[in-house]
Formats: C-alpha cells, structure tokens, sequence
C-alpha cells in the first residue's frame, strides 16, 4: 500500500510532475504496444528481453509513486499579504548562522535538494525556522546548540 | 563472463579509492569509497528494516549508488575554495562553504552529468538486463523517483556523518559541530531524525558546555 501522506508542491514542482506523470503513461504504452523482445534466446533467457522488463518495471514503479503523490499532492500558496513576514513553505529566508550568510529556501520533502538551497520543511532545521519572523533568534538544538538568526524573508511563488 | 569480470575488477578499485573529503582534512589511513560502501548498506539495511520498503531494491541501491566513482572523481563540497597548498586547507575547513545559488546549480549540474557519464561507461559491457538495472537504480538514488531512493540518499549523508565524528573522536580535526548541523537541513526521514538523535547524544554530550 502506497503511504497516504500529503506532498507539499510549489506550483512549478506540481506542474512538472504531472508532465512527468502524462509523459512517462505515453511512454508506457508506446513500450507496450510495439514488439517487445522474445522472452527466449535460442534456449537462454534473452537479456534484452530483461532488460525490456527491467525498464517498464521502473517505469511501473515511478507511475504508481506520481499516482500517490499527485493524489496527495497540496499546493504551495503564497501567503495574504498580512503574513508575508512569517517564514512559511514556499519562503526564501536569509540567516545568520556559525558567523556566515546563508540563504534557504523552505520546500516540501519531495523538492528539498539541499545542494541547491531547498531544505524541507519536515528537517529540524525547516521545521524550527516555521512560523518565525525577521529578527527572531531561531534555536535548534540537543545536545549541540544553533542559533539561525532570521535576517530577511521572501516569496517568489506565484 | 569477461565482460562480467572486467566490471568486478573495476569495482574492486572502489577499495582504493580514498575518499577525498577525508583526505582534505589530513585524515591518516582514511577510509575508501568501499568502506563507505559497506557501512551504508548495512545502515540503509538495518534501518530501513522498519519502514515499509522494498528492501532488496534498498540494498542493491545503497551498493551501487558510488560505482560511478570508479571513474568519476570524488568530489567535496569545499571543492572550488581548496587552495593549492593541501597545508593552507585546515583553514578553509573551519567554516561551512556558502556559494551563490548559480554556482549551487552549476557544481550540482556538473556533478551529475560526469557522474552518469561515468556510470554508463562502468556499466557498458555489462548484459542489458543488468545495466538497465544499475543505471536506473542510480537514476532513482540521484533523483529521488522513490521512497527507497529518497531514504538512500539520506543513509548516505548519514553514513558520512558518523564517519566524520569518529575520526573527530580520533583525530580531532573535523568541526563536528558544522557537521551536526548541516545533517539537520538534511535529513526528514523520522526513523533517521530519531537515529541522529542517539549519534548525537553519543558523540557530542560533552559538547554541551562547548557552544552557547
């Protein structure tokens, strides 16, 4: 049973998943209404054959993962104008911390990429800096203590 | 069957490659990309025991999720501010590097393209089946097509993390509190998050009386 949990998207990650999604059926059933390789090799099992299977297997898994998660998928709104100084999902926040500048931005589990500066909003730092305001001293500790310093606060979802 | 063998003979260089994040640091007999290897599926394996996953598709991935490696170099987050002379790096390493969002996307773009390429060249001579197999393993580790790639993909940050603390524990040249808090804007998997919590408490109790 696929988890029911509910996927927080911004609009551009909604959008290109279900791309994904219509791309990779026509995919499937353009695999699947060609001819496939013969199971058969001379008396071996033909390994393009596997190989054929391996891929719409892969194919069959991302399928079902798109179905749960477009299911369960939450978009990601830009606040009221009245909240736009709370750090949200969907918010870029510059900090303070260790001395340096840093810059995240907060995204559902699904579009974190650390190595890009999105972090999730389910990781103990994306879930302290929720709610916070600039100027606010955010801590995230046990037993080593941090403290994000919340410099500036942006929306660039539409 | 040569074919097969010249892939494993490939994959038994992974056991002297030196990881080089370790080696930046000056770390003595440092571990090899094997090494991490194999603490990383035992990890992804005993832990992801508790989750709902499909575990065999676990393991294979956290196995194969380096072989690119081979012929890809390894490469660090510090990599663009290393200065030549290795002795001038300690300073470098004592604080976390910070890039513009640009470079952000180019060094993760980058990254990936010599990795894939390199992967399909580890992978060429192997039976479709089999190549098929890894290349999309890999694909889902790197992109997170999966629950099983997503919970991969934070066994490997993990796995990372106690090895620097331990040597922090040896050799005291890792800035361990760096390191805690960049698995913090990592890691969201609950199992993991309650996992790290028993890695800190472990390693880092004495480090209370250290930061504010």
């Amino acid at each position: 049973m696929p988890e029911e949990k509910k996927f927080y998207l911004t609009k551009e990650g909604l959008e290109r998943l279900k791309k994904e999604y219509r791309e990779l059926k026509q995919l499937k059933l353009a695999k699947t209404k060609g001819e496939s390789p013969k199971i058969l090799h001379s008396e071996d099992l033909n390994p393009e054959y596997l190989a054929f299977q391996e891929d719409l297997n892969f194919l069959e898994s991302r399928l079902i993962e798109l179905e749960n998660i477009l299911k369960n998928a939450e978009l990601i709104k830009p606040p009221s104008k009245d909240k736009k100084n709370i750090i949200n999902l969907g918010a870029t926040v510059l900090v303070r911390v260790d001395g340096q500048n840093d810059e995240f931005t907060l995204v559902g589990s699904l579009e974190a990429n650390p190595s890009l500066g999105k972090i999730s909003n389910e990781s103990p730092v994306g879930k302290a800096l929720l709610g916070h305001r600039v100027g606010d001293e955010v801590l995230v500790s046990s037993p080593i203590r941090t403290t994000y310093k919340v410099k500036k606060i942006k929306y660039k979802i539409v | 069957m040569k074919n097969i063998l010249d892939f494993l003979i490939d994959v038994g260089k992974l056991k002297r490659k030196y990881r080089k994040g370790w080696q930046v640091h000056q770390i003595k007999d440092s571990e090899s990309t094997a090494d991490h290897i194999f603490r990383m599926t035992i990890i992804a394996w005993v832990l992801g025991k508790k989750k709902r996953l499909n575990m065999e598709k676990v393991i294979k991935m956290a196995l194969i999720h380096d072989l690119c490696e081979i012929y890809a170099p390894d490469m660090t987050p510090y990599d663009p501010l290393l200065p030549q002379n290795p002795k001038k790096a300690m300073k470098v390493l004592k604080s976390w590097p910070k890039f513009t969002p640009a470079l952000k996307k180019k060094t993760y773009r980058d990254k990936y393209r010599r990795e894939f390429k390199a992967l399909k060249k580890v992978t060429l001579k192997l039976p479709p089946d089999l190549k098929t197999e890894i290349i999309n393993l890999w694909l889902d580790f790197e992109k997170g097509l999966t629950k099983e790639g997503r919970f991969v993909k934070q066994i490997d940050k993990v796995e990372n993390l106690l090895q620097g603390l331990e040597y922090w524990k040896k050799y005291g040249k890792i800035q361990h509190h760096l390191w805690m808090r960049w698995i913090k804007e990592i890691v969201d998997d609950p199992f993991l998050l309650e996992f790290l919590k028993t890695v800190e408490n472990k390693f880092c109790r004495r480090c209370k009386h250290q930061k504010k």
